[in-house]
């Protein structure tokens, strides 16, 4: 119970499953081979659209992070369109600028305040608490305040929303779909061959990647009071990257692994703060080398599987590494 | 007023063909684009800093030493980041992230050594400055035109003319004929990498004397005007890299100078997504050569 009501557990809670949204976005569009690396960047135009809805307009939370995953898919399709039809570095770089472009405009822009950011976003536990204290538990309930009982409920519906977009993505997994993007990931030319449109589903999976990362943009704002240009800056996109690389990008619990770990290990070693850039970028390099997969592929889960189902989970200790 | 910033731009754009020089070399061998680019000019700009100010050694000499300081970097990196990398032949992505994981490391580990706050050089010829009457020029932009052009020279002339340099583009057009024919390719892309290094940290030590500020963010930044360039001039192609570079440095001289000083660095890259939608392949690159098909 304690775990539960500590509110920098609950915070830290809440920052793990935003970056495993996150994770789901690059996964979606590493499913058809594309890496994206703008996915900071819808993020920031979930997140100020949304913003701005609350703060300027009185759009009501519930409403203002839809819209704000919607105007990230907008945006996708500005820079989808020319962008898809590249190949792989081209594509890297095409959204590694348009990262760059979405943040000096945020930079530069009056509405959005600049280099200060918006601060004062009406947080959805604030609103939550107030739901709760009008229904009459303004003291609190089943021994928890009423602040508590807020964030309590808020690692809920981000989990709800998780979970949705883990049912969706593994639903498209087994789909038509599914099948053609997992078809242009292994082989472009011949996924063409076959009669697949490759730049429609590129682009379709392009869509989805954009539209997963505004949602979490707008949660992530709901969230923290307060964003400003430098939280989407090019070190938010690698770190987003790096969800998939340690996690694995073939499968989807790659990613959600990955940010679990990542977002809890600075957590765990404070002590090595200051180390903390120089470790993601050794593992960066470190995985590539001996493990480009990732921690988790499909093989590993097949093994996992496999030794569940014989009820000897106690030899399965190891199968990470004996599977590459 | 105008021809004032043609000289500006295209001394700044200079630099920036000198930065994509480097993207270019190692996209020609390696087919892959070096992330870690940036950080690596900026460890040469750094190494140039300590050189002129600890040790008090003349600029052209404290360059030099950055030249070193470059390519031993570069070797490192390759020897590394990218070598176990091309034994496991595994897919076009991986060296890709290979080399930004290199890049964060280089630049947090810029900012352990050398701290986040800009530094600068110790003037170089001050005061001197030459007047055309129709714009006017400082001694330290001349030096920076001469050096940048002298060594775009010399590495055209050596591609073109030298054994080594034809051995370098026999690697860049087809590796395993290149190998069939003798060459060590081995040797070859450990050479160009540490050539492309060198040239980068040479760069990094002009842009810091041109900007008088040298510091660890400068990488990321610049470093993001170079793949501009190189998208720009087209993958892997060195006149492109040449010319892209002096296209983009006047582009942002002027967009300064002509009002929107706060988006310049938004200007490299509205560029490229426009010339994206008209030419993928960049102006300069051939169709077929499109990343790395």
């Amino acid at each position: 119970m304690d775990f539960w009501s500590n509110p920098y557990y609950q915070q830290i809670a809440m920052f793990i499953i935003i970056n495993a949204i996150l994770g789901i976005s690059i996964y979606l569009t590493l499913s058809t081979g594309q890496l994206s690396l703008g996915n900071a960047g819808f993020m920031s135009i979930g997140a100020y659209t949304s913003a701005l809805l609350t703060i300027k307009a009185g759009f009501p939370i519930y409403l203002s992070i839809p819209v704000g995953g919607l105007a990230a898919c907008l945006m996708a399709t500005v820079i989808g369109i020319p962008t898809t039809r590249l190949q792989g570095i081209y594509l890297a770089i095409a959204t590694l600028g348009f990262g760059e472009v979405v943040r000096v405009i945020i930079l530069n822009l009056k509405i959005t305040n600049g280099a200060l950011g918006l601060s004062g976003i009406p947080s959805i536990g604030v609103s939550i608490g107030k739901q709760i204290s009008a229904m009459g538990f303004g003291n609190g309930a089943f021994g928890l305040t009423v602040q508590q009982l807020g964030n309590f409920s808020v690692i809920v519906i981000l989990l709800m929303v998780l979970a949705f977009f883990v049912f969706f993505t593994m639903r498209l997994n087994n789909s038509r779909i599914g099948r053609a993007f997992a078809a242009i990931k292994a082989d472009d030319h011949a996924a063409e061959v076959s009669g697949i449109n490759t730049t429609a589903y590129k682009l379709l999976a392009f869509f989805l990647g954009a539209f997963v990362a505004g949602i979490a943009g707008g949660l992530a704002a709901h969230i923290t009071f307060y964003i400003g240009p430098k939280d989407f800056a090019y070190h938010r996109a690698v770190e987003i990257l790096l969800f998939a690389v340690l996690g694995g990008s073939n499968v989807v619990w790659g990613p959600l692994l990955g940010s679990v770990i990542l977002t809890s290990l600075p957590e765990i070693l404070r002590s090595a703060a200051v180390y903390r850039e120089m470790i993601y970028g050794a593992l960066l390099v470190v995985m590539m080398i001996f493990r480009p997969e990732g921690l988790l592929s499909e093989e590993t889960i097949r093994l996992w599987k496999n030794k569940l189902s014989r009820n000897t989970p106690a030899k399965a200790v190891d199968v990470t590494r004996r599977t590459s | 007023m105008f021809w004032q910033q043609v000289v500006n731009g295209v001394t700044l754009g200079s630099t920036y063909a000198l930065i994509a020089l480097g993207y270019t070399l190692i996209f020609g061998v390696l087919n892959i684009v070096n992330m870690a680019h940036g950080e690596i000019f900026m460890f040469g700009a750094f190494a140039g800093l300590v050189l002129a100010t600890k040790f008090n050694l003349n600029i052209f000499l404290a360059m030099a030493g950055a030249m070193l300081a470059g390519a031993v970097l570069g070797y490192l990196m390759e020897r590394l980041a990218l070598r176990p990398l091309r034994r496991r032949a595994s897919s076009h992505l991986a060296p890709l992230i290979s080399t930004i994981g290199v890049a964060i490391f280089l630049e947090s580990l810029a900012l352990r050594l050398f701290g986040p706050q800009a530094q600068s050089f110790p003037p170089v010829f001050p005061g001197g400055l030459l007047d055309f009457g129709m714009f006017k020029i400082s001694y330290v932009q001349i030096m920076i035109l001469a050096i940048s052009f002298g060594l775009m020279l010399v590495l055209r002339f050596g591609l073109a003319k030298t054994r080594l340099g034809k051995s370098i583009r026999t690697t860049a057009e087809n590796i395993e004929t290149a190998g069939l024919l003798g060459i060590n390719t081995g040797k070859i892309i450990v050479f160009t990498v540490m050539l492309a290094s060198g040239l980068g940290a040479v760069a990094g030590v002009l842009v810091g004397l041109a900007f008088n500020a040298v510091e660890p963010t400068m990488g990321v930044t610049m470093g993001f005007k170079g793949l501009a360039v190189l998208i720009l001039g087209g993958l892997g192609n060195i006149t492109g890299a040449m010319v892209g570079g002096l296209i983009l440095g006047v582009a942002e001289v002027f967009t300064v100078a002509y009002g929107a000083s706060s988006y310049r660095d938004a200007v490299a890259f509205g560029l490229i997504i426009f010339l994206l939608f008209l030419r993928p392949q960049g102006l300069f690159g051939s169709q077929e050569q499109q990343g790395g098909r």
